[in-house]
This record gives C-alpha cells, sequence and structure tokens, in this order.
C-alpha cells in the first residue's frame, strides 16, 4: 500500500513541473479525482486496512487531501498573477536618458578645490592670462638678471596686446586697456597675487585658479598649456604653521582624510621661507606602491611665506603684514587622482577620454 | 650636484649611511636625484676604510655654496650636529698660506672692475703628469673626466670648496699679462672645446698683452692651454660678476661647471682660499710648487653683511618658539656668527641676534633669509598644523567664476560634452576662420612650432579640430562645448563660449527615428544660455567666414552683436578631412558682453524677477497660417503682431513654417498660436475674435499677408 507521506513527496515534485494551467488541471486530476484520483485509491485501501488502523490512516489521508487542494490553489494564484497583460511593455528596453555632458576632467578638480577653499574662507578670483613682465617676474622679486627668469621658460607675445577688456571688477574702456598693455603669457598664476594686492588690503584670502603657459614641447608630462590654482593668504602674525595648517585641511578633504603632509625645504624667488608639498600616497597609505614610485609620497605643490619684496612691490607694510602663497598644478592633482598616464589626454578632448569622467 | 660619500667624510665624520643621508637632506632642501653605491676604488691615504657611494644632489639657484663638497659638509653637520673640519685643520685638507705682494713673473691688471671686482693669481713650477690613482677616481666619481695634474687639482678644488678656478701656461702668455678687460668687437677666440667663438664688447675676457685667452668665468683658451710640455702655470682664481657670467653664458650658449657657480654668486673670499689649496695640492701631489708672491687684485672690496633677526619675527614667521641655543647651534653650524650682546639692551620685541652674514652665503639677504636657515634646520615636520582664524569676513569672489559655472552646467545638461583646447592655434588654420586680419591676430614671438605660432581669436577653430579628432576615431555624434579665453589685439583678452555639434540631433534611441543636428539646435543652446543670464538673443542672417551661406547668423543682445552662430562653411570641413555629408553647427559667444549687457539690464530695470500674481481667468487659444512672402523673417512677423498687439493678447507662437504644395512660389506659409488672456474676466468668442481679425488686418496690411 502506497503511504500518505509517500504521495505527497510525490505530488508536490509533481507540483513543481507545473508551468501553465493546463499542466496544473493534470496534477490536480491525477491527485483529486472522485474517480481513479490518487487519493480517492489511497482512500479504498485503508478501508480494507484492519479496523485498528482505520482511524489514524483515514485522518492521515484526510490531511493529505486538505493539503493538495491548498497547494494547488495557492498555485493557481501564482500563475494568475504571473500571466502576461495584454500589451505590456518590454520592461528590459534602454530607458530614455536626458542628455548629459561629461565635465571636463580639469574642471571637475577645480570645482572640487574651489568648494574646499571656499568653504574655508577663500575667495575665488581669475587673473588674465596675457600679463606684463612687473606682475609675471618683477613684483614676485625676479628682476630681469634674476637667474629663476630661466627657470620659466616664457611664451611673449609678438608685439604688445591690450590688457584684459573684463576684469574681476567690471568691464574696462577702451582707454584703461591701452594703458595697460601685456607683452607674454603668464608662467603661473602667481602674477595674480600682485593684480590683486595692487586693488585689495589685508587681509587677504584668495585662491586665484586658471590657464598658465611654459615653452615646454608636449610629451607624456609636459605641456605648454596647464592650469595651478594659486593660493594667497595675508594678514596680521600669519606663519608657517598657520600655512601647515590650511594645505593639511585642504589635502585631507581633497584626496583622504588620513592624508599626511611633508614639508621640504625649497627655493622660490617671491616665498621666504619656501617649501615643496609631497602628501602621503592614498594607494598604499605611505608604504610604497607603484603610484608613489615606493616613496610613499607624492609631491603635490609649491609653497612659501611671502618675500617682503613682494609686499613692498605691492606697496605693503612687510613690518604689519606676513602671509603665505602656494601653487599647485591642476594637471598633477587629476592625473593623480584619475591615472591619467599621458598629460596630452587633456587637450585632445577625444569622447573616449571625456566620457570616462563622472557626470 | 655628486658628492662622493667618501670625500664628503674629508669634511664630516657622517653618522649615516648614503640613502639615510640622502633623505635626511632631501628635509633640509636638497632634493635627491640619485643615489648608487661606489665600486671599490683608491682611496686617498688619510681616509678610514668604509663603505663608498655618491649621492646626486639637485642644488637649487639660491644655493650656490652647495654646488661643493664642503657645502654639502657644512649642511651635514649642521643637520646632525657633527664638527665640520674647515680647510687647513686636518690631514687631507692641507692649506698653504701665501703671502701677498707683487710678481715679477705675471702682471694683473683689471681693467673692468664693474664685471671682476677681485681677481687673485699665483705662479707654479710644474710637471705636467698623470694624478695620483685616488685623486683620479675622486674626480670620476664626481662626474668629471680626469685630464692631467695641473687641470686635475683646479677640478679638484671646484668640487671641493667650489671655487672655480683655471692655469695658463705662463710661457704661452704675450707679455707674461693677464688683463681682465671686455672683449674688443669681433675679437675671437678658441675655447678649450675647439670652437671658434667671435666675441663683442659684452663679454669679459683674461687676455694676454695680445689677445683674449679666456672668456672669464666661462672657459679657458686653447692657445694658453696647460699641456704636456708646460712647465710653469699661473692659476687664477676670481670673482666676476654674476650678471656678467650670465649674460656671456647665454651669449656664447655655453654653460660650464663654472659659469654655473658664478652666475649664481661666487664667494669673494673664497679666491685667495682655492690658491692656497691648490698651492698645498701641488705640493702633496707632487705636481710642482708654487713660486714667488700670490697676486691679490682688489679693486671693490666688499663690506661685511650683518643683518638682525628678530626673536618676535622668528616666532611670528614660524609659528613657533625656538629656544635661543638652537638658533645659535643653527647660525654657528653654517658659517653665521652671531652676536648675542645687544640681546641684552633692546627693548623686547627688538631683541634677538645680530648676525654676520659669511661670504658664501650669497643668498642671504635679508632677515626672512635668516628665518628660512633656522626654520629649515629646526625642521619643518616639528611645526605645528594651526588653521588661522579669520581676521575679516571673506571676500566675494569674482563674478566671471559663477557666471561660467552657470553656462557650463546648462550645457553639459543639454549633453555637451566639455573640451579645453589650445590657446594657442596655427596661424593658417585660423586664417581659414576668416580670422586673417593681421591687425587684430596677436602673434607668438619665440613659439615652440608652427603649430602654435598665434594665440587665438576665437574658440571655434579649436574645437572644430576637436570635432575632427573625434570623427577620426569613430565618432560621428560628438556634442563639444569649450569656455575660455580669446584674445585680440584691440580688445585684449576676453572670455567666450563656443558649442560644436554634429550628427545625431538626439541621442540615438531604439524607440524613435533618428534626425540629424540642425540650426535651430544650436540657436536653442544659445537662446538657453542668454536666457539663463537674464537676456534674450535676436539673430540676423550674415554671410561671414565661417559660417556657410544660407545658414549664418549674428548673435545680437540689445543691440549690440555679442556671438555667431551657423553651419561650418563645408570647404573649411573638408580641409580638416572631415566628411563632405557631416554638418558641423558651431556657435560662440561673447560672455563678458552678455555679463556686461545684463548688468545694464539690472542697472535700468533692478529687481527684474518679481513674482506676477496667477491668472485667475481662463485663457482663449487661436491657431492662424498665414501665407507670406519667403524673404520675410518671423521675427518680423511677430514683431509687428506685438507692436500693435490687441487687448488680451498675452502671447505669440510659430508652430510650422510649410514651402510646397498648396502655397505660391516664394511664398511660406506660417502657422502661429495666438493667446488671449484678460486680467479681469472671462474672455467672449467675440472678444478674441475681434483681437485676431486687428492681428490679421494688420499683417495684411503690413506685410500682404493673407490667411490660408
Ligand atoms: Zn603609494
Amino acid at each position: 500500500m502506497v503511504d500518505a507521506a509517500h504521495l505527497r513527496a510525490q505530488f508536490l515534485a509533481d507540483l513543481d513541473g507545473v508551468a501553465s494551467d493546463r499542466d496544473l488541471q493534470v496534477v490536480r486530476d491525477r491527485y483529486l479525482a472522485r474517480k481513479g484520483g490518487l487519493v480517492a485509491r489511497l482512500l479504498k485501501e485503508i478501508a480494507g486496512t484492519p479496523a485498528a488502523d482505520r482511524p489514524r490512516l483515514g485522518q492521515q489521508a484526510n490531511a493529505l487531501k486538505l493539503d493538495i487542494e491548498a497547494n494547488i490553489a495557492a498555485r493557481r494564484e501564482r500563475l494568475a498573477a504571473d500571466r502576461p497583460v495584454a500589451g505590456a511593455i518590454d520592461v528590459t528596453l534602454p530607458g530614455r536618458r536626458p542628455a548629459l555632458g561629461h565635465r571636463h576632467p580639469l574642471t571637475i578638480v577645480r570645482a572640487q578645490m574651489e568648494a574646499i577653499f571656499t568653504r574655508l574662507g577663500f575667495a575665488v578670483v581669475e587673473g588674465p592670462e596675457a600679463e606684463d613682465e612687473f606682475h609675471c617676474f618683477d613684483a614676485l622679486n625676479m628682476p630681469a638678471s634674476h637667474p629663476a627668469r630661466d627657470m620659466q621658460d616664457t611664451l611673449y607675445l609678438a608685439g604688445s596686446m591690450r590688457g584684459e577688456a573684463w576684469t574681476a571688477t567690471g568691464p574696462r574702456s577702451a582707454d584703461e586697456q591701452a594703458r595697460d598693455p601685456r607683452t607674454l603669457l603668464r608662467t603661473h598664476t602667481s602674477s595674480m597675487q600682485v593684480r590683486y594686492m595692487q586693488a585689495h588690503e589685508p587681509p587677504i584670502r584668495i585662491v586665484v585658479p586658471g590657464t598658465v603657459y611654459r615653452r615646454d614641447n608636449p610629451d607624456l608630462t609636459h605641456s605648454p598649456m596647464f592650469h595651478q590654482m594659486e593660493g594667497l593668504l595675508v594678514g596680521e602674525r600669519i606663519s608657517l604653521a598657520d600655512l601647515k595648517g590650511v594645505l593639511l585641511t585642504f589635502a585631507r578633504e581633497m584626496f583622504a582624510p588620513s592624508s599626511r603632509l611633508r614639508f621640504r625645504p625649497s627655493f622660490f624667488p617671491y616665498t621666504e621661507p619656501s617649501a615643496e608639498v609631497d602628501i602621503s600616497c592614498w594607494a598604499c597609505e605611505g608604504a610604497g606602491c607603484a603610484q608613489c614610485k615606493r616613496t610613499g609620497w607624492l609631491e603635490i605643490l609649491g609653497c612659501g611665506m611671502v618675500h617682503p619684496a613682494v609686499f613692498e612691490a605691492v606697496g605693503y607694510d612687510a613690518e604689519r603684514y606676513t602671509g603665505f602663497a602656494w601653487g599647485m598644478g591642476i594637471e598633477r592633482i587629476a592625473i593623480l587622482k584619475y591615472g591619467v598616464e599621458d598629460i596630452r589626454l587633456f587637450f585632445d578632448n577625444d569622447l573616449r577620454f571625456l566620457e570616462q569622467f563622472p557626470i | 650636484m655628486r658628492i662622493p660619500l667618501g670625500w664628503l667624510r674629508d669634511f664630516v665624520d657622517v653618522d649615516l649611511d648614503a640613502r639615510a643621508l640622502a633623505d635626511a637632506l632631501a628635509m633640509r632642501g636638497f632634493e635627491t636625484a640619485s643615489v648608487d653605491p661606489l665600486p671599490a676604488s683608491p682611496q686617498p691615504p688619510w681616509a678610514k676604510p668604509a663603505a663608498d657611494a655618491v649621492i646626486d644632489l639637485e642644488i637649487t639657484a639660491n644655493r650656490p655654496d652647495c654646488l661643493s663638497i664642503l657645502g654639502i659638509a657644512r649642511e651635514t653637520a649642521t643637520m646632525r650636529s657633527l664638527a665640520l673640519r674647515l680647510l687647513g685643520t686636518a690631514p687631507g685638507l692641507e692649506r698653504k698660506r701665501l703671502t701677498a705682494g707683487e710678481s715679477d713673473a705675471v702682471s694683473v691688471t683689471i681693467e673692468a672692475p664693474d664685471l671682476c671686482p677681485r681677481y687673485a693669481a699665483v705662479v707654479a713650477e710644474v710637471t705636467i703628469g698623470p694624478s695620483p690613482a685616488w685623486l683620479a677616481a675622486r674626480l670620476e666619481a664626481a662626474g668629471v673626466r680626469s685630464i692631467n695634474n695641473i687641470v686635475d687639482i683646479t677640478n679638484y678644488v671646484l668640487m671641493e670648496i667650489g671655487q672655480p678656478t683655471h692655469a695658463f701656461d705662463l710661457e704661452r702668455l704675450d707679455g707674461r699679462a693677464l688683463r681682465i678687460r671686455r672683449a674688443r668687437a669681433g675679437e675671437t677666440i678658441t675655447t678649450l672645446d675647439g670652437m671658434a667663438r667671435t666675441l663683442d664688447p659684452e663679454i669679459l675676457v683674461i687676455a694676454d698683452a695680445e689677445r683674449a685667452q679666456a672668456v672669464a668665468g666661462v672657459m679657458g683658451g686653447g692657445h694658453s692651454e696647460v699641456a704636456s710640455g708646460t712647465t710653469r702655470v699661473v692659476f687664477e682664481s676670481a670673482y666676476f660678476e654674476p650678471t656678467g657670467v650670465r649674460r656671456t653664458s647665454k651669449r656664447l650658449g655655453l654653460m660650464t661647471e663654472a659659469s654655473a657657480r658664478f652666475e649664481r654668486g661666487g664667494d669673494v673670499n673664497a679666491t685667495i682660499v682655492a690658491l692656497e689649496r691648490i698651492a698645498a695640492l701641488l705640493e702633496s701631489i707632487g705636481a710642482g710648487r708654487v713660486v714667488g708672491p700670490l697676486v691679490d687684485r682688489c679693486p671693490v672690496p666688499r663690506s661685511v653683511v650683518r643683518i638682525r633677526l628678530r626673536r618676535q619675527r622668528l616666532h611670528d614667521l614660524l609659528g613657533v618658539d625656538v629656544e635661543d641655543e638652537e638658533v645659535v647651534r643653527i647660525f654657528e653650524g653654517l658659517g653665521f656668527a652671531t652676536s648675542v650682546e645687544w640681546l641684552l639692551e633692546v627693548a623686547p620685541e627688538q631683541a634677538g641676534w645680530d648676525v654676520t652674514i659669511p661670504s658664501f652665503r650669497v643668498d642671504v639677504k635679508r632677515e626672512a633669509d635668516l628665518v628660512e636657515e633656522i626654520g629649515r634646520h629646526y625642521g619643518y615636520d616639528r611645526l605645528p598644523a594651526v588653521f588661522p582664524a579669520p581676521q575679516a569676513p571673506p571676500a566675494p569672489s569674482d563674478p566671471r567664476v559663477a557666471r561660467d559655472e552657470h553656462v557650463r552646467r546648462i550645457l553639459l545638461a543639454a549633453g555637451l560634452n566639455e573640451a579645453v583646447t589650445y590657446t594657442f592655434v596655427e596661424r593658417g588654420g585660423q586664417e581659414a576662420f576668416g580670422l586673417g586680419d593681421a591687425a587684430e591676430v596677436v602673434g607668438i614671438a619665440n613659439p615652440l612650432s608652427g603649430k602654435f605660432d598665434v594665440v587665438r581669436r576665437s574658440l571655434l577653430p579649436g574645437l572644430v579640430e576637436a570635432v575632427a579628432h573625434n570623427r577620426r576615431h569613430e565618432r560621428r555624434d560628438i556634442r563639444l562645448f569649450e569656455i575660455g579665453a580669446r584674445f585680440s589685439a584691440s580688445q585684449g583678452e576676453n572670455h567666450a563660449v563656443a558649442i560644436a555639434w554634429t550628427g545625431a540631433g538626439a541621442d540615438p534611441h531604439w524607440s524613435r527615428s533618428g534626425r540629424d543636428v540642425d540650426f535651430f539646435d544650436v540657436k536653442g543652446l544659445v537662446e538657453q544660455v542668454a536666457g539663463a543670464l537674464g537676456l534674450s538673443v535676436t539673430c540676423e542672417p550674415t554671410k561671414t567666414a565661417p559660417l556657410a551661406a544660407g545658414r549664418a547668423a549674428t548673435i545680437v543682445v540689445d543691440g549690440a552683436q555679442v556671438g555667431a552662430i551657423g553651419q561650418i562653411d563645408p570647404a573649411i570641413a573638408a580641409a580638416r578631412d572631415l566628411p563632405s555629408g557631416d554638418a558641423i553647427y558651431v556657435a560662440e559667444l561673447d560672455l563678458d558682453a552678455l555679463w556686461a549687457a545684463r548688468l545694464v539690464r539690472e542697472r535700468t530695470a533692478p529687481g527684474t524677477t518679481r513674482v506676477a500674481s496667477l491668472p485667475r481667468y481662463p485663457s482663449v487659444v487661436r491657431d492662424l497660417s498665414l501665407i507670406v512672402d519667403e524673404r520675410l523673417p518671423a521675427s518680423t512677423v511677430r514683431g509687428t503682431i506685438l507692436a500693435h498687439a490687441p487687448e488680451g493678447l498675452v502671447d505669440v507662437e510659430f508652430f510650422d513654417r510649410y514651402q510646397g504644395e498648396g502655397i505660391p512660389d516664394a511664398h511660406v506659409s506660417l502657422s502661429l498660436r495666438l493667446t488671449f488672456r484678460s486680467p479681469e474676466r472671462t474672455l467672449t468668442d467675440a472678444d478674441v475674435q475681434q483681437g485676431v481679425d486687428a492681428v490679421l488686418g494688420r499683417l495684411g496690411e503690413v506685410h500682404g499677408a493673407v490667411q490660408r
């Protein structure tokens, strides 16, 4: 005789194979048909067993019947839910995305830096790319004979051009433009330090993002045009310790909260003391890896306390005011952040490159 | 500067291995280019056996004193609190005192004291031969080729103490004279590198009675070169003015170990020390001996430089208190003498140190330079990091930054990708864009190549080139924009935004068939950008390069031209190998002019953004189709309607333009949607019909328009 448990297992296996209402009807008929159904057959067989066993077996068979009915009902409901709706759409087809372009990676980095420094109380100002020698060199303690002018191989304009038509303070008249001839493409955003200080009294907190130029042939690591962000903070009793504090705050927001900075003494004509700053490599946390050439450190910027000669050139009281300035390459930071291997990619504007950056 | 560790140990008992020393020097301002082990080589008798290596350091332009073993030894000793052995105080560092006087073997005259403030010379009898192995090995480790014992001695002293010297064959000097004079115009010399060079009066030379025998501070001449037969030499040791040497070096295109040091600034006192060191070395290696007195011509005596460092200033600039003992230790280690006497006498804010600057530290000119010396050797890593409290409310940012960002966001949201192209372009390439006007183009005086010989007058040539680049790399649908500076002689520098669009008008999607970009896609962007700045634009047809006639317009805001829009002339596209079927639509807008127009609006109509109350009564819409002359611009039709707008007319929109079947030749059907609404009541059909009739009447009268 087939027992109830065995029949139940057999039913569940059959139910598993059901894919349609039709299948379900076949299974139902097999087990529950009044004539010839397996459950009916089981009940018939129980009638022939000893009387002592009959109540127990009968109970089991009835429970099985109820269980099968419930399972079939549940399955029927599920089949109904799965049935396709007339005129249904194919939801797996691609959606219609609103067009959204990609920001240039240099703008992404620049905007992140601007946001951090704005929050730290710095104004973002822009300056002209076509400059004169006074703002680019002389006022920055680099007179014509200074060897440091060698370090900056400058692109000069053929003849002189009028000054910019528009400045941070507003449009300029043709007269003003004519009185302010420009002779070169600035080699650093530091020239704007001078312009800003000439126009404003301390205290000062500014950052100056912008395009700069050097007479370098383009290759993997050089570009005749690149971008910098200059920073300048001037006030009373501003120290190298303050410079460390500002740059550390920036680095921890820009790169990693655990970032450490290393200040190495260096030389720039317009700062004294001067330093180059390395940041702990975020890829290996300072342990040494390919990105940091096994040193644990990445060079990110140059900085220093504003040279008193610069203050004197803009008419500040170099006794009363001290301050610091720094300059960092935006490409340099984008290269580190995104692992760009060739600086020229920033200027090819190849969509296969640009489209890799987050929207 | 290559520093062999064994050589450095002559001056200081270095307590670090080469790598650790290099790392420590990097934290004092001397960046390491490389650290390499040195193979075993012959050592001088006084050297203790130790592992040798060479550290190659990058010396910044302000530290010519560190283009020497002694300079780096001084830094090392100060950094590690070790004793520094000076010349004349230890074996291997002998110095032979020479007596100054007049020589009967050679006459020395400075004729250009402005370029040569000090010149010393001494005569020696010599036997030319090879140098001892240890000396040749040291020079080689420092990167200098061994030539013969006399030349090697001058190079040894150059590397050791940083003072360039030169040996002349005395017998080859006409009249046994050394005249330090400016070169004559057209005078020539063949320098030691075998090159014949033409000189001029800006160049200082060392001449004999007749001709130039050396280019001062740069390179000796071949005629008086020390050779195997030389028996008597005169050694020169001088101080040449940095600017003169620098000018000469640039003019001759000749940079040498000597010129690199002189042009950064020599040590006016090292002239004598170097000759005394040479005298000692001649004897110790058996190369000869000095005969006669030392001739010292010092027409311009230098005064001792003393600078005051205030303790308060030191604190203010470093942000930390450095103990007095530490300050004095650092200064003395670096060769600065400090005087503390007045430290006790003066007011506290003036208290500090009087510091005497050694003559080799030409970079230390003011108090801040002294602060740097203390900071460097105290250690920047020991300074605290403090966030400075604001001393005033933050200043406003440049409005151009927010303006450009606003424009950028609009264009990104329209699906354009941001480009950054070079500011300099090719003159010829720009000419093709109709920007060749020689009076306006600003050239680059010293361009890197013909590809970069002018600064751009427009962003379009670069942007179209970026389109071409992408087209060459299998892209058909390209949408780019750039925000940047452009330049012209009369207008100076100005900021613009440019757009270039080719291929699909919208992203392809399975649900619709594609359409290529046209004029009105780009015009819509221009309207959007101007609208975001609170301005509305009008377009006027134009026929100027680089745009294709019939699909080109100037963009006007408040009567002023602010840009152009249209299809790039197919000939220009073809010249960039773009497929002939591709239409590239572009626009360029002067952002500064837009901003100026906005400022004018704000001045004349302040508070332009005022909320109007919402309409209380329904509006009524009527569509009209008119047949007009095809040359009649739609904007004129619109202008006519608005100029005589009937009561209740609140909006006029175009929704169709049709030419073809059913429309007479040279005519066009324009479909307009007129919206009427009254703020006071619900308009009746009769009200609206009256308005429509008025519009129709007016258009018929002015433009001969008839309803279709
Ligand atoms: Zn790393």
